[in-house]
C-alpha cells in the first residue's frame, strides 16, 4: 500500500520537474498523473494535516493570502496551494509535493483554496478542519450553472465533514443559508454597518428569499446583495456575527475598520482597499479564530498583509508600476472600477477578455459591469486599452458607456501591448492591468519573456 | 424631441447575465440619433397597462427566479400582455421571457407551467443544456439574410405554431430546439431569442430594426440615420468567424 504511495508521489513530482523545465506553468497535470497510481492520494496525504479550505465566488485567493500570512506570524508550518491549482488535481499536486515520498506531511497546516464545483468531491477527501465559504455570487452561469446548484455543491461537501468548523459569511444571503442545513460548528462573519469613504453598487444577485421567495428588505446594504438582510415573509434574517467591522472607512490603499472578535475592539488598518477586501480580511480572521490564533497576531498580520497572486498584484517593468488585478464577473469587477476612482492620479488602464473555458465562455456579464463609471473618471486615464480574445466586445461595451471608440485603443498582441505599456508610461505612469483568468497567465507569460517577474508556481 | 417608452419586464428576476446590454444598445442607439427612451422597470406587485409603452423587453432568468414570476403572474397580467402583442406592440423577449410569452412550459418531470399564450409557442425542459456561441440567418425580407452572432444556453427546447414564424435559420449552434435549424420567433411585432445577454450591441442592424419597428407604429414612416457600426460589427464577425 506505501509503495503506490510512493509511486504516485514520485509521479507526480517527476511531472511537475518537467514542466518547470518546458517552462509552462501548468499545474493540474501532476496531480493527474499521480492519482492514476493511487485513486485516493489526496485522502491519504491529508490525513496528518489540519487543514483550512477555502471556496466561494469571489476573494478566495486574498482570504487564503491573509490567512497564511496570519499562520505565518502565528508561528504554524504551514502551505498553500498558490497559483490557482484549486480543482482536485492541482489541489492533490500541493499535498503531494509538500510530502515525503511516502506520504508523511512536510507541514502541520495547509491553506487550500477550492473551486466551487470541486468542492464537493475534494472536500470530503480532505476532511478539514474549517471550512470557509467567502460568498455566493453569480458566476460563469456556463460552467457552474444557477446558484442555488453552487449552493447545493457546497452543501454536499460540508455534509460529508461534520467536524469541520464551518466560516460563514453573515451578510450574504445565499450563503448563510446553508447554516440552517448543517450542524457543524459555525463561526459567522460579517459588516456590522455600511462603510464610508466609497458609493458601492447595489447590483443584486438576490433580491429574492432563497427560503420563501419573497422580497427582502435591508436595513443597511454594503455592497451587491450584501447586508443585513430580513425576510418579513418568514422571518429570515441575518444573524449577528462573532467576527465583524465596525466604523470601516475605505482609504485609497487601505481601509480603517473597528474589528470585533467575540466582543472584543480591536482597532485596525487593513493594507487593502474595498469593501470586498474587509470582508476577505473578517473570512480570514474567522478561520484563524478556529485555530484558537491570539488576537493580537491576528490583527499585526493584518496590517503586514500584501496582496497575493494576481488579485492586486503590483509589478516592476523597468520603473513602470504595473498593478494586476484579476477580473471574473461583475460584482467583482465594479468593485475595482469603485477602487480606481477613488484614484486621481492619472493611469493607463488595460482590459483583458478571454472567453476560455476557465474563464467562462459566455462574457455577457461585462455589460452588467458598471462600465459606464469608468467613463465618470476618464479624465483621469491617460489611455484606455482593450485586449485578449474578446477585445472587440470589449471596445463596444466601452463605446456604450459613451467613451469616443476613436480613443479606445485595440491591440491583441501582448507584445506590443507590452512596449505600449512600458513606452507609453515612461514618464511613470502607472498602468492597472484588469485580465480575467486565463488572460492574466497569458500575459504574465508574455511578461515574462522580458522582465524578471514572480514565477506562477511560487 | 422624438421618444419611445420601453417597459422593462421583470428586471430584477429576469436579469440573466448581460440582459441589460440589450436595453443600452437601444438607448444609446436612439440618444445617438436625437431620440429619447423613457425606461419603466415592472415587476413583482406592479400592474402592466398595455398601451403605455412602445417597446417591452423581457429578459431570461434562472429557475428559482421563474417560480417567483409565475406566482405574480395573474389572469389579469396575462390577459394584458396578450393584448399588447395583439395591439402591435413591439417585444424583444429573450430565453425565459421568450418562453414566457408561450403557451407552457413542460419541464423533464413532465409538470406544466401555464404561461401567457400571447404567441403560439411552446417549451419542452430537457436535461440537456445547449450552451455556446451560435448564428443564424435572419427570416424577415426587411434584414435581407443578415447574419445574427449569439450566446445560447437554454435546457428548454421550444416548438414554434403555425402563425409564428422563425426570426432566423440556424447557421451554427442549436436554436429553439436543436431538431428544426430555427433560431428564435416572430409573430407580429415580437422579436424572440435564445440568445441571451447581449444580442443587440453587437448586431447593430438587427437593433435598429427593431427601433424601426416601434418609430414607425408611433410616428408613421421614419428614417433613422446611419451610425459608424464599424466596432459592433466586428465584435460579431468575430464569432460569425470563429464558428465557420
Ligand atoms: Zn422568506
Amino acid at each position: 500500500m506505501k509503495i503506490s504511495i510512493i509511486i504516485a508521489n514520485i509521479v507526480t513530482r517527476i511531472s511537475t520537474f518537467l514542466l518547470r523545465i518546458i517552462g509552462s506553468g501548468g499545474t493540474s497535470l501532476p496531480g493527474k498523473a499521480g492519482m492514476v497510481f493511487k485513486r485516493n492520494l489526496l485522502q491519504l496525504l491529508s490525513n496528518n494535516i489540519k487543514v483550512v479550505l477555502i471556496t466561494g465566488t469571489n476573494g478566495k485567493t486574498t482570504t487564503s493570502r491573509i490567512i497564511a500570512e496570519i499562520m505565518k506570524k502565528a508561528g504554524f508550518t504551514y502551505f498553500e496551494n498558490k497559483s490557482g491549482a484549486n480543482l482536485i488535481s492541482g489541489i492533490t499536486a500541493s499535498f503531494s509535493l509538500n510530502s515525503t515520498l511516502t506520504g508523511n506531511p512536510k507541514y502541520d497546516y495547509a491553506v487550500i483554496e477550492c473551486d466551487e464545483a470541486a468542492f464537493k468531491t475534494v472536500c470530503p477527501m480532505i476532511k478539514p478542519h474549517t471550512i470557509v465559504v467567502t460568498n455566493l455570487f453569480r458566476d460563469q452561469l456556463d460552467r457552474f450553472g444557477e446558484i442555488t446548484h453552487t449552493l447545493n455543491n457546497i452543501f454536499i461537501g460540508i455534509k460529508a465533514s461534520s467536524d469541520s468548523v464551518v466560516v460563514l459569511n453573515a451578510d450574504d444571503s445565499l450563503s448563510f443559508s446553508l447554516a440552517e442545513t448543517i450542524s457543524n460548528k459555525i463561526i459567522l462573519f460579517g459588516l456590522d454597518s455600511p462603510p464610508h469613504g466609497s458609493d458601492s453598487d447595489f447590483l443584486s444577485d438576490a433580491p429574492y428569499c432563497i427560503r420563501c421567495k419573497a422580497p427582502y428588505t435591508y436595513e443597511y446594504r454594503t455592497y451587491a446583495h450584501l447586508g443585513k438582510f430580513f425576510c418579513s415573509n418568514c422571518g429570515y434574517h441575518r444573524h449577528q456575527p462573532a467576527i465583524s467591522a465596525g466604523n470601516t472607512t475605505l482609504l485609497q490603499n487601505s481601509s480603517k475598520i473597528d474589528l470585533v472578535i467575540h466582543s472584543q475592539v480591536y482597532s485596525c488598518l487593513l493594507a487593502l482597499p474595498g469593501a470586498y477586501n474587509i470582508y476577505n480580511a473578517l473570512s480570514a480572521v474567522a478561520a484563524a479564530d478556529s485555530f484558537l490564533i491570539k488576537h493580537e497576531v491576528i490583527v499585526a498580520a493584518l496590517s503586514s498583509f500584501n496582496s497575493g497572486f494576481g488579485r492586486m498584484e503590483i509589478l516592476d517593468l523597468d520603473g513602470t508600476a504595473a498593478h494586476m488585478i484579476l477580473v471574473k464577473n461583475p460584482a467583482g469587477l465594479n468593485q475595482v472600477i469603485n477602487f480606481l476612482s477613488t484614484d486621481s492620479t492619472r493611469k493607463l488602464l488595460v482590459l483583458i477578455l478571454n472567453d476560455n473555458y476557465a474563464d467562462g465562455t459566455d462574457i455577457s456579464w461585462i455589460w452588467d459591469a458598471n462600465f459606464e463609471k469608468i467613463k465618470s473618471f476618464s479624465d483621469t486615464l491617460d489611455k484606455i486599452i482593450v485586449s485578449g480574445i474578446r477585445a472587440e466586445e470589449l471596445k463596444i461595451r466601452l463605446k456604450y458607456a459613451e467613451f469616443d471608440e476613436n480613443e479606445i485603443i485595440l491591440e491583441k498582441n501582448y507584445k506590443k501591448l507590452i512596449n505600449f505599456i512600458v513606452s507609453d508610461t515612461a514618464d511613470s505612469i502607472p498602468v492597472y492591468i484588469l485580465p480575467t483568468y486565463t488572460a492574466m497567465f497569458d500575459f504574465r507569460k508574455a511578461l515574462s519573456k522580458k522582465y524578471k517577474i514572480r514565477k506562477f508556481w511560487k | 424631441m422624438d421618444k419611445l417608452k420601453l417597459c422593462h419586464l421583470y428586471p430584477d428576476l429576469l436579469n440573466l447575465y448581460g440582459d441589460r446590454g440589450n436595453i443600452i444598445s437601444m438607448q444609446k442607439r436612439l440618444e445617438w440619433r436625437g431620440i429619447s427612451l423613457e425606461l419603466t422597470e415592472i415587476s413583482v406587485g406592479n400592474d402592466f397597462i398595455a398601451d403605455s409603452y412602445d417597446i417591452v423587453f423581457i429578459g431570461g432568468g434562472q429557475d428559482f427566479e421563474q417560480e417567483i414570476l409565475l406566482t405574480d403572474l395573474s389572469e389579469e397580467k396575462k390577459k394584458n400582455i396578450r393584448y399588447a402583442v395583439k395591439s402591435g406592440v413591439v417585444f424583444l423577449a429573450i430565453c425565459g421571457g421568450y418562453q414566457l410569452l408561450g403557451t407552457h412550459y413542460k419541464n423533464w418531470n413532465d409538470i406544466q407551467y401555464d404561461f401567457t399564450g400571447a404567441i403560439d409557442i411552446h417549451t419542452i425542459g430537457h436535461k440537456k443544456r445547449m450552451i455556446g456561441d451560435f448564428t443564424f440567418k435572419c427570416s424577415d425580407s426587411a434584414l435581407a439574410g443578415l447574419t445574427v452572432a449569439g450566446f445560447e444556453n437554454h435546457s428548454g427546447k421550444t416548438y414554434l405554431g403555425g402563425a409564428v414564424k422563425p426570426l432566423g435559420e440556424i447557421i451554427k449552434g442549436s436554436g429553439n430546439n436543436g431538431e428544426d435549424q430555427t433560431a428564435g420567433a416572430r409573430y407580429k411585432n415580437v422579436f424572440c431569442s435564445y440568445s441571451h445577454g447581449p444580442l443587440l450591441p453587437k448586431n447593430p442592424v438587427l437593433c435598429d430594426y427593431i427601433l424601426k419597428t416601434a418609430l414607425i407604429r408611433k410616428y408613421g414612416d421614419y428614417n433613422l440615420s446611419v451610425l459608424n457600426d464599424s466596432a459592433e460589427i466586428a465584435a460579431g464577425n468575430y464569432i460569425i468567424k470563429k464558428l465557420k
